[in-house]
């Protein structure tokens, strides 16, 4: 097929050491497709025989053949049938470094710890990942303790830390429920939410001295690493996400760390019967990144569900929210069955006439994430995060065919497919 | 040939065993008349210039090199005695960054995750028999370093190895201070991850300067004189650059961490030793913040395991770990032996391994690697690591190529004194 002759152009250019094609410092690259699904949350949804143009690893512009005229000296990659979309985004990941290190339960809150401390690019696990149309995730920390440290949001296709790293601190985790009540000597949930509400108060506390000394009005602070993340959150530039599922939790959530303490909050690990919270969710500007059990079903434990099987992502759809998204938590699904998830949504109720099961692995995480200047749409100026998929990227039956992160060829389906 | 070298290394050893049994000083040592040792080649390893000499001459007074060059346009001062190797070559003794064989082993105090207060001085042994060997090895001056048991193990110290006192051998102290990440520290107490290990770090970083500033403050007139901590008291020699962080660091997130924290975040100049597995990946960032590269014991990442946990990634091929950072551009690579993990007098064969897993030896990386660049990474490469006019005489008399293991030492001086002579003493290795 045209695609499979199309990509040792690229190829080419990357063997020769010159920059490819769409690169940084690279000639442009025009890519021609079937269609486009652009994921734009007020543009057209998507585009029939699309040209999408890249040039210094940005997209430059998107626009149907007729419409779009392809600049001088670019080279032009025309993947046939084929479609093109955004690379996806996990918002919850554990396999973009070492397992064994996420979870040092030194303490029940452990704001200073930082996942960025065990990224290692390339891996096994991380490079499936991007086999899967994964280009960006958010490694963060588990879930053994009530906070279990600092996220890092990664480009998962590249060879080096330094190319990877999005933005670090990319969260901060919090984990209600569950995982976290096996500390020590057992935890329930009244102290569970008291060690939250006394960090975070500590780390606010800690934030507005530093603001104080920032404005002249008082002596600078000694610095503490375990509460240097609340400056960020206080500044916005940073988000609280939240490992929350039950509803008890996921509403403290929403009224602890949004309403509280005023946190830029998102529900993630979403789940169960959580989603009876949304119209709470929705007052407070909370979104909610679903997975990786996108129902609540008859009999389970957190949920009453009167012998039905309910969409959680559809529960939350159907209360009015309009920031729904999907996650992994790989490696316990795992990260390259992301669309996956999406689907299952779907199947299960989710609304999808306006694309937003595909809004929902791509625009909403970014958004949610604070990334959406960066990546989540085919839109001018983000990152040409773009993968080719054989069809539609959520129909199991699509395979990934290319992947490109900042317009660099990271993945190229082989012959024999490893996924 | 063989002839030529016994009688010019037997006439060293005839004044030597003359000297001490009339108290005079020898030719080349402090107080003697001067030397002049002629060989078949030097390898100067200088920091910069001229890597060969043939047909070269060596000048030598009170225990400091005076001259290098060609036979041919070096004159020999009067009253200089004349020593003529034959075909042996000279080059400078060789640095090991990362040892333990400098006394007891009584090195791994594993008091709190973080120790920086703990001084491995008080374990120096000098002139013990393992040092004995590494002078046979052509080892004149080591890293003597605590254990890998925690985090900050303690502090290091710069010793030669074959002098007798310890005052004779001590080239500084503190020597370094010594960070551990990933695989031992990690078996602390009820086990340590990554991120809390990176913590810790961060957290005596941000303690230990900021106590080192108040001192600095204290010492421009700008505070108080604050309250001695031996805890944090090695942090003002970091800080006043005196001495460096040498970080026992191997896979590739620990190397990172040693890079974008400790130089990065800040500002300590860190070397990162121990450098094996896939650490190698970070060379391009090691190479832009100017982080040093001493690699050994293992010389090569092998294929991965499949173990996400686990160090490698380089798919199936063994990928040499010098050869990994040559090509991201870093040029500051040394080698080490983690003695006794390796033995200290087989410091040469780490370069070798380097050379046969991919290092491009054309401008001498692996001689350069064992010399100049730890001499350098260290800070006391106005001392020692070349053979250049100013610095000590620490000299070795080999066969041959020092990389090869058919070569041996024949000879070894430090600061001038002739520590270790074939004929002398026997062959020790």
């Amino acid at each position: 097929m045209m695609l499979r002759s199309a990509i040792p152009l690229l190829m080419l250019a990357l063997a020769a050491d010159a920059q490819s094609a769409g690169e940084a410092g690279g000639p442009g690259l025009a890519l021609r497709a079937a269609k486009a699904l652009t994921a734009s949350m007020s543009g057209e949804a998507f585009i029939d025989h699309a040209v999408l143009l890249v040039k210094d690893g940005r997209i430059e512009a998107l626009g149907s053949i007729d419409s779009t005229p392809v600049p001088e000296g670019y080279e032009v990659l025309d993947v046939g049938d084929a479609w093109i979309s955004p690379g996806m985004i996990d918002l919850h990941t554990h396999v973009a470094g070492a397992l064994g290190d996420l979870n040092d339960a030194v303490f029940q809150a452990n704001p200073g710890l930082r996942a960025s401390a065990t990224v290692l690019p390339k891996n096994v696990l991380i490079s499936r990942t991007v086999q899967g149309g994964i280009t960006t995730v958010l490694l963060i920390p588990g879930s053994a303790t009530n906070m279990g440290g600092q996220g890092v949001l990664l480009k998962t296709g590249f060879e080096r830390y330094e190319d990877m790293c999005l933005r670090d601190p990319g969260s901060l985790k919090v984990a209600q429920g569950d995982n976290p009540t096996r500390w020590g000597y057992r935890m329930g949930r009244g102290l569970m939410n008291h060690h939250i509400r006394a960090t975070s108060r500590k780390g606010i506390a800690y934030a507005r001295a530093w603001e104080d000394f920032e404005a002249g009005r008082g002596p600078r602070p000694e610095k503490r690493l375990q509460l240097e993340i609340f400056r960020a959150l206080r500044s916005g530039a940073t988000q609280v996400a939240t490992h929350t599922q039950a509803y008890t939790l996921v509403m403290n959530s929403i009224l602890m760390l949004s309403g509280e303490l005023g946190f830029d909050t998102y529900i993630d690990h979403g789940e169960w019967a959580g989603y009876k919270t949304a119209a709470l969710a929705i007052e407070h500007g909370v979104a909610a990144i679903c997975g990786p059990r996108e129902l609540d079903a008859p009999h389970s434990r957190a949920g009453d569900t009167d012998g039905k099987i309910l969409g959680v992502a559809a529960g939350y759809q159907e209360r009015g929210m309009e920031l729904v998204g999907f996650n992994t938590d790989s490696p316990v699904v795992p990260g390259e069955t992301l669309p996956l998830q999406a689907a299952t949504a779907v199947r299960f109720g989710f609304e999808d006439t306006d694309l937003e099961s595909i809004k929902g692995v791509t625009i909403v995480p970014a958004m949610v994430a604070g990334i959406d200047d960066r990546v989540g749409s085919l839109e001018p100026g983000k990152d040409a995060d773009v993968i080719v998929t054989s069809g539609d990227p959520l129909d199991p039956r699509s395979g990934v065919e290319i992947v490109l992160i900042e317009g660099r060829l990271v993945y190229a389906a082989p012959e024999v497919r490893t996924w | 040939m063989r002839g030529a070298i016994a009688t010019g290394l037997t006439a060293l050893l005839g004044g030597a065993l003359m000297a001490s049994a009339g108290a005079a000083q020898e030719a080349g040592e402090p107080g003697g008349p001067g030397l002049a040792i002629r060989a078949r080649k030097a390898l100067t390893a200088a920091r910069e210039g001229e890597q060969v000499v043939d047909n070269a001459v060596l000048l030598i007074a009170d225990g400091k090199i005076e001259a290098v060059g060609p036979a041919l346009t070096t004159e020999v001062p009067e009253g200089y005695q004349v020593r003529d190797v034959g075909d042996h070559w000279l080059m400078p003794g060789m640095i090991d960054l990362h040892s333990h064989e400098g006394g007891t082993y009584d090195l791994n105090d594993t008091v709190y995750l973080i120790n920086p207060e703990l001084r491995i001085h008080g374990s120096v042994k000098p002139h013990n028999r393992k040092f004995k060997r590494a002078l046979a090895g052509g080892v004149t001056t080591v890293l003597f370093i605590p254990g890998s048991g925690s985090n900050s193990g303690g502090q290091g110290v710069l010793l030669k190895t074959g002098l007798d006192s310890y005052e004779e051998a001590l080239v500084r102290n503190p020597g370094s201070l010594k960070v551990a990440q990933w695989g031992n520290p990690e078996g602390w107490t009820i086990g340590v991850g990554k991120t809390f290990e990176n913590y810790s770090l961060r957290n005596m970083f941000q303690r230990g300067l900021a106590y080192a500033r108040r001192w600095e403050a204290h010492e421009r007139g700008e505070g108080p004189e604050p309250e001695r901590d031996i805890q944090w008291d090695l942090f003002r020699d970091l800080l006043a650059k005196r001495t460096q962080v040498a970080t026992h660091t191997q896979v590739y997130q620990v190397v990172l961490e040693t890079i974008v924290m400790i130089k990065g975040e800040f500002g300590v100049d860190v070397y990162i030793d121990h450098g094996s597995l896939g650490g190698w990946q970070a060379g391009a960032l090691a190479r832009e913040l100017g982080v040093p590269a001493i690699l050994g014991p293992r010389q090569a990442d092998w294929p991965s395991r499949g173990i996400i946990g686990w160090a490698g990634v380089a798919p199936g091929r063994v990928q040499g770990s010098a050869a990994g950072y040559q090509t991201l551009g870093l040029e500051q690579i040394g080698f080490n032996t983690d003695a006794p993990v390796m033995p200290q007098e087989e410091l040469f064969l780490q370069a070798g391994s380097a050379v046969r897993y991919g290092l491009d030896d054309e401008h001498l990386a692996s001689v350069r690697g064992l010399t100049i660049i730890p001499a350098v990474t260290a800070g006391i490469d106005h001392l020692v690591g070349s053979l250049e006019p100013g610095k000590e005489a620490d000299v070795l008399v080999i066969s041959g190529e020092p990389a090869d293991p058919r070569s041996s030492i024949e000879a070894v001086l430090i600061e001038g004194h002739l520590v270790y002579d074939t004929e002398r003493d026997r062959r020790r290795f």
